[in-house]
């Protein structure tokens, strides 16, 4: 057992995966931050192919690398039954991602409109999060009965 | 596959939260163990076993066997 004993275990977040969460979470809001300078300075005049715009995307992509590392360790560390929703969340979202990209092109060549890059992610990311919500209805049911 | 966690907590009088505190695991791992919704990593039910002084097949068992041990019963 790699979590030590002696942690918090009111509910399904130990003290530890707290800390976890709170580090990917820290990492997340930079990126998006960044991410969001980065975009409106490349749309303004005379930063695209500049020594800043290249730091700004490099910064930006940092910044996500180190978001992915967070979460990973925290998906590592955390306690097994939480891993456990996280990754059921993970294979939902990535699942729909891929069945939205590959399909969508068939709708595209049916008449739909033509989406940019992100709206796949959007997809992932609102799978992801459904995902999750199903695992702790799934696995927390009856959680009430501490005794 | 069913477990006789429940019953082993309740003979030593130790809440969820604190088995799971003495297995480092958070509560609801406990709960959902105890109620047939998650099947338990073997570290983790090694774990158990040890900390109720058991075998693993003391505690675990295929649904099956249930079964049969019923209809032997009757």
């Amino acid at each position: 057992m790699q979590r030590t004993i002696g942690v918090a275990c009111s509910g399904l977040l130990a003290p530890l995966d707290v800390r976890n969460l709170r580090i990917f979470s820290a990492w997340v809001v930079a990126a998006a931050l960044v991410f969001a300078g980065t975009l409106i300075a490349l749309d303004g005049e005379g930063l695209q192919h500049s020594p800043l715009g290249w730091l700004l995307v490099l910064t930006t992509t940092l910044l996500t690398v180190c978001a992915l590392v967070a979460y990973v360790r925290f998906i590592r560390a955390a306690d097994e039954l939480l891993r456990k929703i996280h990754l059921e969340g993970l294979a939902l979202g990535f699942g729909a991602g891929v069945a939205f990209m590959v399909c969508y092109r068939l709708f595209e060549r049916m008449g739909a409109r033509h989406l940019t890059i992100s709206a796949p992610l959007v997809v992932m990311t609102l799978f992801w999060a459904l995902g999750q919500a199903i695992g702790m209805r799934r696995y927390m049911a009856g959680a009430d009965d501490a005794r | 596959m069913k477990n006789r966690l429940r019953v082993l907590r309740a003979e030593r009088e130790w809440s969820q939260a604190e088995l799971a505190q003495r297995l480092g695991v958070s509560r609801q791992t406990i709960n959902a163990v105890e109620v047939g919704k998650y099947d338990p990593s073997l570290p983790l039910a090694f774990a158990m076993a040890r900390i109720f002084n058991a075998r693993l097949e003391d505690i675990f068992f295929p649904d099956d066997t249930i079964v049969r041990s019923e209809g032997t019963d009757q």
